[in-house]
């Protein structure tokens, strides 16, 4: 592979104030993902999953170490231009989907594209067709809230994968889901790499983890490939 | 995100909690209706002052007597005289002959003469020949005449009993220089003065009051003090005071007439002058003054002009204007603070689509300028219904009797309070809002 990675981390190290101290959470982590792959994250809470997912999803900054995505230099980007890589590159899936109520689906899934200045009949046009992907063509004008937690989710994975980012980010995706409806989810995850999106997933869940073409270990702070 | 689009946003969120909105905009719907009502009855004031003295030219002096000494009750013996009891030997018979009314009321006062008083302040009963003075030495003059007001008894037309009435002794030159004019029928002349003649021009309320309907006036014969005067006039509704003389609500006669069958020694005119050049009327006061205290070197004399006087009166309506628009503010203050508040709580309450939003990409902009137009729309909303309000007020308040200007300068006003307190006091939580770090948003449960 000479083709320059999607996302390269270089001896990202984290700290946190705790009263006098620092405390470490990430120790010198080096992670290189190509376009494409499907990698799963796994460690248990406290591990600092939480902290590499915020720092790979441009919400956080590391104390040190270098981040590259998609060719930018994350590490030296200014908070507003953190903002516009989040819309750009990265699309978001969260345990708790994080939908607004008070806006139908159809709101919800082009508000990544109208954020990036796209003019809304075009993106109405492009998120219908995420929808129809997604079977929710009969649900735009339904509020979140009046829909299971797989359509939900399926709803939020639409708005992530609607601005066509380069890394699909989802932190512990079926964590607020039944199990049939989590295999689902992640089926999904396994279609949505065949047709080579490339995903980093975060999650506790040993069974989740191993649906991944590659599983990454975080324990204490330490990365382990 | 596009100007619209947050406008969409904005929109579907003011919709969403129309309860909310219209509680936070309670205070905005106070302050904006109070805005309109208290500058309406700020200028109100100015308008009633104008109204007031729209008859006064601002060139008007009056010149009175100020010696503060009254010869009604007492007689007009003790009146003219106070300083020269002390010469007079038979004690007795002068304070009996003092009470003799019309003698010694008409004679001009004879303290200066009798040469002994020092700093005694004499009473001064000012005539023809004043009018003459002054017109010869004061220049900048261009008209006065005299004047003389008593209350007493009128009885006639449809009227149960006699009523207390204002009553002017005037000249012709007094409907002149009080620019009043007739309804019906004509003013007396100089000959009826000469000749003392019975005959009365009638206010407009007057005339109702006495005859209820105005016409019946005309060549009609009231009693005045007991004497019958024949009606030859009825003036105009003026609504204005000229020299504490409410024009409306006083008869008007000769007066050489009032003075003989009205006001007897207690007669104490003024007089009115008019000046030329209203800039110079420092001066022709001043000279005035000279002159009188030379004429009457015990006397002691108010003279005031009517510019002065309208500018006292629109001073205080002024001050009036001020601290009803100094109330307004509060009340737009306190409505600002309620704005702050629930728009805090807003904030508050809405961390997690704030955190998303910003996860989403949304710039600190744009967040700001979603919660801040939020903030205007309540303001605005709370302005509109505000000045609504005060419509439906307005007449309600303007039976009670206070005069109160609509206009549409008012109605922008108190709109462009209402759209400030917005903006201000909706800043500081929009800000917050904008400000918010997105992972610590999101994980806010």
């Amino acid at each position: 592979m000479s083709e320059q990675p999607l996302l390269e981390l270089k001896n990202i190290n984290k700290f946190y104030p705790l009263g006098e101290e620092r405390l470490q959470v990430l120790f010198d982590i080096n992670l290189t993902v190509n376009k494409g792959e499907f990698i799963a994250v796994r460690g248990p809470s406290g591990s600092g999953k939480s902290t590499l997912m915020n720092i790979l999803g441009c919400m956080d900054t590391a104390d040190s170490g270098e981040y590259f995505l998609a060719g930018e230099a994350v590490h030296q980007a200014t908070d507003s231009q953190m903002t516009k890589l989040r819309n750009l590159h990265i699309g978001f899936i969260f345990q708790k989907y994080q939908l607004i109520n008070k806006y139908d689906v159809l709101q919800n899934v082009i508000l990544p594209l109208l954020i990036r200045g796209i003019p809304r009949s075009q993106a109405i046009t492009t998120a219908k067709d995420t929808l129809q992907m997604l079977g929710l063509e009969n649900r735009l004008d339904h509020k979140p809230n009046e829909l299971s937690g797989g359509q939900q989710q399926r709803v939020s994975i639409a708005r992530a994968l609607v601005g066509e980012p380069d890394i699909l980010l989802a932190d512990e995706p079926t964590g607020a889901l039944d199990s049939k409806t989590g295999e689902d989810v992640l089926n999904l995850f396994k279609e949505l790499h065949r047709q080579g999106h490339t995903i980093i997933m975060i999650t506790h869940d040993a069974h989740v983890g191993a649906q991944a073409e590659k599983e990454l270990h975080i324990i204490d702070g330490k990365l382990y490939i | 995100m596009s100007f619209t689009e947050i406008l969409r946003l904005v929109w579907i969120n003011i919709i969403g909690n129309r309860f909310k909105v219209l509680l936070t905009s309670l205070g905005i719907i106070v302050g904006s209706a109070t805005i309109v009502i208290v500058i309406g009855i700020g200028q109100g004031g100015q308008q009633d002052v104008a109204e007031q003295f729209k008859n006064l030219n601002a060139g008007t002096i009056t010149i009175s007597d100020n010696s503060g000494i009254s010869s009604g009750g007492m007689g007009g013996g003790m009146g003219g005289m106070v300083f020269v009891a002390m010469p007079s030997g038979g004690g007795n018979s002068r304070g009996s002959g003092g009470s003799m009314p019309s003698g010694m009321g008409s004679m001009p006062p004879m303290g200066g003469m009798m040469g002994q008083s020092q700093q005694r302040i004499e009473r001064t009963t000012f005539s023809e020949t004043d009018l003459e003075e002054i017109s010869y030495f004061v220049p900048n003059i261009e008209e006065l005449t005299l004047m003389a007001t008593a209350s007493t008894t009128v009885d006639g037309g449809t009227m149960d009993e006699e009523a207390e009435m204002n009553v002017v002794g005037a000249t012709t030159d007094y409907f002149d220089i009080t620019n009043l004019e007739l309804m019906f029928g004509s003013f007396f002349d100089d000959i009826s003065n000469d000749n003392l003649e019975r005959v009365a021009v009638l206010g407009y309320q007057t005339a109702v009051d006495i005859f209820e309907n105005v016409f019946d006036a005309y060549d009609s014969t009231i009693l005045i003090n007991g004497k019958k005067y024949t009606v030859i006039g009825v003036l105009n509704q003026t609504g204005s005071t000229v020299s504490d003389v409410d024009l409306d609500s006083s008869i008007y006669i000769p007066i050489n007439t009032a003075k003989k069958d009205v006001m007897g020694n207690s007669y104490s005119p003024n007089i009115i002058v008019i000046a030329q050049d209203v800039d110079e009327i420092s001066t022709t006061i001043a000279n005035i003054e000279q002159l009188l205290s030379e004429i009457y070197p015990n006397g002691s004399f108010s003279v005031t002009d009517a510019g002065s006087q309208v500018t006292a009166s629109q001073k205080s309506a002024d001050t009036l204007s001020f601290m009803l628009i100094a109330i307004a503010s509060i009340v737009f203050i306190v409505g600002g603070i309620g704005i702050m508040n629930v728009l805090f709580v807003t904030v508050k309450e809405r961390t997690q689509e704030i955190g998303l939003l910003k996860a989403l990409g949304s710039s600190k902009r744009d967040i700001l300028l979603q919660f801040l137009l939020e903030a205007n729309f309540i303001s605005i909303f709370g302005g509109i219904v505000g000045i609504l309000l005060s419509f439906a007020l307005i007449p309600l308040i303007s039976s009670f009797g206070t005069t109160i200007v609509q206009s549409a300068f008012n109605v922008v006003l108190a709109l462009a309070f209402a759209v400030f307190t917005g903006t201000v006091f909706g800043f500081y939580p929009a800000w917050q809002a904008a400000s918010l770090k997105p992972i610590e948003a999101l994980n806010q449960d």
